[in-house]
């Protein structure tokens, strides 16, 4: 099951409304203080990303000798990155196509699942609906983390760990993208739609295909979006599910190296590539948000807009 | 002639409903349904190294009951939530109102630089943290003199830690419910004579509950579950994060460390079964905020 | 909307259905065969033998041993380090499968493995003929009578390594006994206040036992196969190692930063620790963490608690131990037995590149190892310090639960040291807490 999001179904536009409504003219304190409090939290925010950047110029000595916030005498970041790639026979790049097949497949996976679930409680009448549906806003509260261990015991007695179905499957259970994308269609799909298609003699499956999905399509991105992040990022399903470290995702396997550095007796405590590949591994999805902000930023509401 | 109609159309859509929400309801079956009984019978036995598993009845559970690990665990987290919750929906409130008073490139970029956490995973942001809170290779202590690591400072230390990930992502859920409120109410409060801040209290605040209420219960759920951070924070000072700091570790730690999967499970379980009703009864309690039915 | 939109609404609106097959399919699919089903039999050709360790500079050791061997090929996987391939190991071992064919155990971790009876008893495949390639307290740690379930391969025999430039700089002496060492560690002190003799570390449950080792501290009698189990935690020679070291906290001659932590480096590398306590393998960890000091160290023995006394402790060691899950026994000890076995070229990768020390009396006296210069070690021929630790270290039993009795010590210490009440206490609670677990787990516990 993926991790909670409460990801939204909008419009993916961003309107602020500024023809309607002015902020004041007043040039006054209220404005600046504004500003100074959004810069004080914009340096809190950036201020770790910052240090990272920093520290993936340092070698191993450099950043336990040199000051944190700035660079160090020279420059290894490129010494540090093929170390990155190289150490372990190159299981960091293992991890990084992991990462991605997981979220990917995960993504699409529950995107589409959720689709034809939220489609069929907001527009099909089928007996056990609405008992279905109650049973789903039940089961939304239940913590997906105190399921993972009762999953992986439950998985083992199958023999299905240790392989990507371990991580997958349990990731293309989306709840709360059913609840939202049922909330979206409810509102967004008009009924008479649908009905016309069906009286041009189209069959329920042709209906949810070339209707109902376009005019779902902003809600769908959201969801998918959400999902492969949630899979992306997530630590406890694949560090319970997994033990050949050629499957884990990023998230498992810095944790891994992490704690052999700590340890004493595995050799060399490389925090560089650590510190280094932790850089490596939250660029893509930096750079995804930065291109892709049309979908976050405009579309995060839920339910209770209705 | 239309009846017949009607009946094959309410028969395909009947047929076609089940197809729909098939691949989802086995899913829901397989990790959901299914582990939560595993987990249930798993509790309800014991093995031991000696005599390996026996049916047990409740003892795991009279057990965790009494086990001082894992009530000093829950109460850690329900302190945590409470405390940590109101500071960062405070926190990302504020953001939110901001934003929405102040439309500028700057407040675009802010909003920008707020949610980016969310984007980096949980591990690689503990492991930022846990090195810029290092007492002596990090920058924090040298700048504020406090030992951030230190017992009496960590779990304040894993708030800011949740605060930073999480505060840009419930601050733009609740910026979008602010975006979509009609802004002739504050033109009518302004010309009342309401300042800006009166307008963001009183008015703005209100109505967004339905989303203040919304981000609040799930980052509840999220705090009664925590794991990643403290567990990857351990090594930095592990008298302070114990393998029963959370229900979730200790849990994990029963499983994985000592191999008692049937305490574990009854651990799990129980933690399931807080989460479950105190998030139906918080609920309950704000359904008329909530406009969850 | 822009193309884009279309492609993407094109690539997923039609596969809706293809997707409910395709996952159908998968589940099928993923019932129906395992991640790792090895290979078919292999009726001819050499064995492949699976090997489970995280040993540093492994890989030269494995091409060495497949270069050397016809019949049999191993493959190397590094399954986790410590607890994360021990928890891997043990949910392999029941499950039935995923295990591989031999596995590395610290040999704290024997008995816990033992008493899941999953381990071969590779006595059967004439294991006892290399009994006299190692010392007696080595091959008590592996084996139950005849019954050998592990082959040795490293040792952590402890001794004191120090930084010569920090002791001439305040005009330290080595010290010979505890209250010698005490006695530079006030010294140090007055002269430097920042400075600490050394930091110790209660998070590390294998470094307080090695020293409680030394004063002669025993807290388990436990013989693998037994329901029995004694359990003394708290005895007086633990206590008095305890009581020590807390004296030296509380007088601020030593830090307790956690071990392994980067501050923990810091204060290696910056001098802040005149001496650092350490195992067999520490020489190769200083040198990977605190690399600017090269030079700068020496070793000694650790100070005796009675001058002229010869008590020595062990801090880790490993082993490579056969599972049942193995369709090769007689490969896959010989493997165990002579990957490191006591081959010098193996070893000399061991003991170059992975700083290993070695438990095979053949190598231990061999002069390359005894008369090796370090020249971290500014030229000092270190291993003629450990050498004699090695063999003065006696025999030691471990409970079949280390994990939990680890976890136990290293919990009841840190709370002592941060809330600063009795340490002798905390060993009170341990035992308490092992006691009332041990008895809880089916064992007749005699305290």
């Amino acid at each position: 099951m993926t991790t909670l999001t409460a990801a939204g179904a909008g419009t993916g536009t961003d309107t602020p409304r500024t023809d309607t409504w002015r902020a004041p003219a007043r040039p006054g304190a209220g404005r600046i203080s504004s500003y100074a409090v959004m810069a004080v939290m914009a340096v809190y925010f950036l201020l770790p990303f910052w240090w990272l950047l920093v520290a993936a110029t340092k070698d191993n000595d450099g950043l336990f000798g040199s000051a944190p916030l700035w660079f160090a005498g020279e420059n290894h970041f490129f010494d540090n990155l093929k170390v990155l790639f190289t150490h372990e026979n190159g299981v960091y790049l293992k991890w990084m196509r992991n990462s991605a097949l997981y979220s990917v497949v995960s993504g699409v996976g529950a995107t589409a699942i959720s689709a034809l679930a939220g489609y069929a409680f907001a527009k099909l009448r089928f007996p056990g609906r609405n008992a279905l549906f109650a049973a789903l806003l039940g089961l939304i509260m239940v913590p997906a983390t105190a399921l993972v261990l009762p999953t992986y015991l439950m998985m083992s007695q199958v023999g299905l760990v240790d392989s990507i179905w371990a991580v997958i499957l349990p990731s293309l259970l989306s709840p709360f993208g059913v609840y939202l994308l049922r909330v979206y269609v409810h509102d967004s799909v008009p009924d008479e739609m649908l009905e016309a298609a069906r009286i041009d003699g189209a069959g329920e499956l042709r209906v949810f295909r070339s209707v109902a999905l376009p005019a779902m399509r902003p809600a769908l991105v959201t969801v998918l979006l959400f999902t492969m992040v949630a899979t992306w990022n997530n630590f406890f399903l694949p560090l319970v599910m997994l033990s050949d470290n050629e499957l884990f995702p990023l998230t498992v396997g810095l944790r891994t190296w992490y704690m052999s550095a700590t340890l004493g007796n595995a050799g060399p405590a490389l925090f560089n590539v650590i510190v280094v590949g932790a850089l490596v591994a939250i660029l893509p999805l930096i750079v995804a948000f930065l291109l892709l902000q049309r979908y976050w930023r405009g579309g995060l509401t839920i339910g209770s807009l209705k | 002639m239309k009846t017949t109609r009607r009946r094959t159309t309410k028969g395909r859509q009947a047929l076609t409903g089940w197809l729909f929400v098939a691949p989802f309801t086995l899913l829901l079956i397989a990790f959901l349904l299914l582990p939560m009984a595993y987990a249930l019978k798993l509790s309800l036995y014991r093995s031991t190294l000696v005599e390996g598993e026996v049916f047990a009845w409740f003892d795991n559970y009279r057990q965790a009951l009494g086990d001082p690990e894992f009530r000093s665990g829950v109460w850690r987290v329900l302190i945590f939530g409470l405390v940590q919750t109101p500071v960062m929906i405070g926190l990302a409130l504020l953001a939110a109102l901001l934003v929405d008073g102040v439309i500028s490139r700057f407040s675009r970029f802010f909003r920008l630089a707020a949610f980016v956490p969310y984007a980096v995973p949980v591990v690689i942001g503990t492991l930022m943290w846990g090195f810029l809170y290092s007492p002596n290779t990090g920058p924090l202590t040298a700048v504020t003199g406090i030992d951030f690591l230190s017992n009496n400072m960590v779990l304040a230390s894993l708030g800011n830690i949740v605060t930073w990930q999480w505060a840009g992502y419930n601050m733009i859920v609740l910026y979008a419910a602010l975006q979509g409120m009609p802004r002739e109410i504050y033109e009518s409060a302004k010309i009342d004579g309401a300042s800006e801040v009166q307008i963001a209290l009183r008015v703005k605040t209100p109505m967004i509950s339905a989303a203040l209420v919304l981000v609040t219960i799930f980052t509840i759920i999220g705090t009664l579950q925590f794991f990643t951070e403290p567990l990857l924070l351990q090594p930095l000072n592990p008298g302070a994060i114990t393998n029963s700091y959370t229900p979730n570790i200790y849990a994990y730690n029963q499983a994985f460390s000592f191999q008692q999967h049937n305490y574990s499970a009854a651990i799990s379980f129980l933690l399931g079964a807080v989460v479950f009703v105190g998030s139906y009864i918080f609920l309950y309690l704000t359904r008329r905020r909530s406009a969850l039915r | 909307m822009s193309a884009r939109h279309l492609s993407v609404r094109r690539g997923r609106a039609r596969p809706a259905t293809a997707m409910v097959i395709g996952l159908v399919a998968a589940l099928a699919l993923a019932t129906g065969c395992s991640s790792d089903d090895g290979g078919g039999e292999q009726t001819s050709g050499p064995v492949t033998i699976k090997v489970w360790a995280w040993y540093p500079a492994f890989q030269p050791v494995v091409d060495l041993f497949n270069a050397t061997h016809d019949d049999i090929k191993i493959e190397w996987t590094n399954a986790g380090a410590g607890q994360d391939q021990y928890t891997k190991l043990q949910t392999a071992l029941k499950a039935g499968k995923g295990a591989p064919d031999v596995a590395m155990l610290e040999f704290q971790e024997m008995p816990t493995f033992q008493i899941t009876k999953h381990l071969v008893d590779m006595g059967k495949y004439g294991a006892n003929e290399i009994k006299g390639n190692y010392a007696d307290w080595a091959w008590k740690q592996v084996s139950v009578g005849d019954a050998v379930y592990s082959i040795p391969v490293d040792a952590g025999p402890m001794a004191m390594l120090y930084r010569q430039d920090v002791f001439d700089k305040f005009g330290l002496t080595v010290p010979k006994t505890w209250d010698e060492y005490k006695q530079q560690a006030v010294k140090l002190k007055a002269a430097s206040p920042t400075s600490f003799i050394s930091d110790f570390g209660a998070n590390d449950g294998g470094f307080m036992t090695g020293i409680m080792w030394q004063t002669g501290s025993r807290p388990y009698d436990y013989s693998s196969g037994s329901t029995d189990i004694g359990v003394k935690v708290n005895n007086a020679e633990a206590k008095q190692t305890m009581t020590y070291w807390e004296d030296m906290v509380d007088s601020g001659l030593a830090d307790t930063v956690a071990y392994g932590t980067t501050d923990f480096y810091n204060g290696l590398a910056s001098g802040k620790y005149a001496t650092y306590l350490a195992a067999g393998w520490g020489p190769g960890y200083l040198q990977s963490v605190a690399k600017t000091t090269a030079g700068k160290w020496r070793a000694a023995p650790l100070p005796q608690w009675v001058a002229g006394e010869d008590r020595q402790g062990d801090w880790g060691g490993s082993s490579f131990a056969v599972t049942d899950q193995t369709e090769h026994p007689e490969e896959a000890t010989k493997v165990a037995m002579e990957i490191f076995g006591s081959n010098k070229d193996a070893w000399k990768i061991g003991i170059d590149q992975a700083y290993l020390f070695p438990t095979a009396k053949p190598i231990l006296e061999w002069d390359y190892f005894l008369n090796k210069e370090y020249e971290f070690f500014g030229g000092q021929k270190v291993n003629e310090i450990f050498v004699p630790a090695y063999n003065g270290v006696g025999e030691y039993d471990w409970p079949p639960f280390n994990s939990y009795s680890f976890n136990q010590l290293t919990t009841a210490i840190n709370q002592a040291v941060t809330k600063k009440t009795s340490w002798t206490a905390a060993l009170d609670t341990v035992q308490q807490n092992v006691s009332t677990y041990a008895k809880q787990q089916g064992f007749t516990v005699t305290q």
